[in-house]
């Protein structure tokens, strides 16, 4: 059995890619099972999908513990503790980030036990036009690393999954599809099948014990307030917004009354500090800011740390 | 009634007590309504949310509240209001919460609970004089759930359950409010702070069934990107199509008359929600239709 995860960020399109593979898989005549996985979270929060495909009906469930191929939708998602892009990771998984980095550099920074490989992405992905155009670029490189579907599958693939969003969608993305494909030629088949699993083998997920009152209150009793800020929705940004103080004129109030995630706190003399903990990056300060001091950068991927868990 | 403390942008609060880290989309137009509200709500409140967006708000053990929180059904969030009121009534009367621990009941709610499922509960409440402040956050649409269309989704505008442009019209919520005599009712928008704030302060001060919808922008479901929330807004404010108004002691003022008003295809084309409406090819007809509803609106506010 093939099994499958695909990493990316809400909005990045990961659903869809764990469509057209699933697709391409099922048109080869594979059984599939294809999921994506969320929480609450929104667009911008890490979020994975996965696939399994096997020649016998597929009677496994639940997450995938034991990847054979990790596809990532970009770079910024290796650091991110909460996109656990590195989970259970093994000598046989194969890791295809996208990525101007080589697949050497990555594999020799996260001291990564498999093969890592690195797929810049098209240029048409990168002006940002089309969210889907990453689905299909991690759809073909996928097709191609499992050396199992043709180069003529993607195109029926595609199409039955991407009808409804046009012509021109569909040849875009195709276009995409099949390079990424082509760039994985060198790779073709690297990515073997796992065995079957054995209940022995079974980790269960990390629970969280949720302590609850007893039963004349009977339910968990929240001590604190705004324990929301513990959780550090600034991963989520892909773009950091920085004020430039010389321009800033203290007004007290329009960038901090409009940040919807009260990201920014105002001193006492009316300096504003943006809390990029929980700034996601919305950038409604730079549009609102009447002196235009507050500006944009990409952001930075996290600082290297130690290898892969 | 006594006049209200906030004139000027400089009186809006300074501090912002709604917790980071929420899980909901950055730049949520709903989110920041619900900020700049809950800042001067304050912390003795008590929220009772109907199933949408804002329920991910609160998942155990997480909250961005600093009161207490109750998560009902889309239908029910009125009915849990009089619960809630009832009870803390109750104790109060039986001595065992003191009055200056008094809480403030709100519901807070999405359009499809507000405009649909929820509309018969709340009706109900309201000629019940229940004392409690209503927020219905209008993101024209089941946010929560991918954006299907609601009672609240404008003619025209496409969603994942109208995909070429909604046939049916919004149900004009503020006048169903209205037409229950509540003490107050007010439409807002988070583009428009001090507004809002204002009308929140007095909102605050009454007793009795209260409301304030606010038009929430939403960058997921209406299709731009989020940084553009506040100019979309302030874009639905300036060309009419979301009237700035309030109905206090039998009386409607709007708070806000657009003059000149912008043409409202100028909010209408930085949505993609509306992008049919102007390509391949620009549908006159449409644009012209929407165009005339507000106008004709416009041109029954004396
Ligand atoms: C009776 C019922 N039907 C369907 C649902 C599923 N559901 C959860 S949230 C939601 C959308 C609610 O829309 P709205 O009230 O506008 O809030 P929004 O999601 O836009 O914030 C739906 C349909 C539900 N919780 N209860
Ligand atoms: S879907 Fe819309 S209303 Fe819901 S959290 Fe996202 S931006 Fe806010
Ligand atoms: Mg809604």
């Amino acid at each position: 059995m093939f099994r499958i995860r695909f990493h990316g960020r809400g909005g990045q399109g990961m659903k869809t890619a764990a469509n057209l593979l699933s697709r391409a898989f099922f048109l080869e005549g594979y059984e599939i099972q294809d999921a994506p996985r969320y929480g609450s979270e929104r667009r911008g929060a890490p979020i994975f999908a996965y696939v399994r495909a096997d020649r016998e009906p597929i009677l496994e469930r639940g997450a995938i513990t034991r990847p054979d191929l990790i596809l990532v939708a970009d770079d910024s998602l290796i650091h991110n503790p909460s996109a656990g892009v590195l989970q259970n990771v093994n000598s046989r998984t194969v890791l295809l980030i996208h990525s101007e980095v080589p697949g050497e550099v990555w594999k020799d920074r996260l001291q990564f036990p498999g093969t890592i490989i690195g797929l810049p992405l098209s240029a048409v992905a990168r002006s940002g036009a089309q969210i889907p155009v990453v689905s299909a670029s991690c759809t073909g490189a996928a097709a191609g690393l499992v050396g199992v579907i043709r180069r003529e599958t993607l195109e029926p693939a595609l199409r039955e999954e991407l009808t409804r969003l046009g012509e021109s969608v569909i040849a875009q993305n195709l276009e995409t599809a099949l390079s990424a494909y082509d760039a994985m030629q060198p790779y073709a088949g690297c990515v073997k099948e796992g065995g079957a699993l054995s209940a022995e083998d079974y980790a269960p997920p990390d629970w969280i014990e949720i302590p609850y009152e007893d039963s004349t209150i009977s339910a968990p009793v929240i001590y604190r307030t705004a324990t929301s800020e513990q959780i550090q929705t600034g991963l989520w940004r892909t773009r950091r917004p920085l004020i430039d103080y010389s321009h800033c004129n203290r007004c007290s109030w329009v960038c901090s009354t409009f940040c919807p995630d009260s990201a920014i706190h105002v001193d006492p003399d009316r300096t504003p500090h943006i809390d990029y903990e929980h700034c996601k990056g919305c950038m409604i300060c730079l549009a609102v800011c009447p002196p235009h001091a507050i500006y944009m950068e990409k952001e930075q991927p996290a600082p290297i740390e130690g290898g892969a868990r | 009634m006594s006049e209200g403390t906030i004139k000027s942008m400089k009186n809006l609060p300074q501090e912002h007590i709604l917790g980071e880290g929420t899980s909901l989309c950055a730049g949520c137009g709903g989110l920041g309504a619900l900020h700049q509200i809950y800042d001067l709500l304050g912390e003795k409140t008590v929220i009772v949310n109907a199933a949408g967006c804002m329920t991910s708000l609160a998942i155990y053990p997480y909250t961005p509240f600093r009161g207490s929180w109750l998560y009902t059904a889309m239908a029910s969030a009125a009915s849990g209001a009089q619960g809630i009121r009832d009870a803390l009534d109750v104790l109060i009367a039986q001595g065992r919460l003191p009055t200056e621990d008094d809480l403030t009941v709100i519901a807070l709610a999405g359009d499809g609970s507000s405009y649909g499922m929820g509309l018969s509960a709340t009706s109900a409440a309201i000629e019940r004089n229940l004392d409690f402040l209503y927020i219905c956050y209008d993101n024209e649409g089941y946010g929560n759930t991918g954006q299907q269309f609601s009672a609240a989704t404008p003619w025209g505008a496409r969603t994942t359950t109208s995909r070429g442009g909604h046939h049916g019209k919004k149900k004009d919520l503020f006048a169903i409010w209205a037409a229950h005599h509540p003490v107050y009712a007010a439409t807002v928008i988070g583009a428009e702070p001090l507004d809002l704030a204002r009308k929140v302060e007095k909102a605050i001060r009454l007793r009795g069934p209260r409301l304030i919808l606010a038009m929430a922008p939403c960058p997921t479901g209406w299709g731009y990107d989020p940084q553009e929330t506040v100019e979309i807004g302030r874009l639905a404010v300036r060309c009419g199509i979301w009237p700035l108004k309030e109905y206090e002691e039998g009386r409607l003022t709007h708070t806000r008359i657009p003059q000149p008003r912008i043409p409202v295809e100028e909010y209408l084309q930085k949505q993609s929600r509306f992008r049919h409406l102007f390509k391949p090819e620009r549908n006159a007809e449409a644009i012209a239709h929407i165009q005339a509803e507000v106008d004709r609106y416009w041109s029954n506010v004396a």
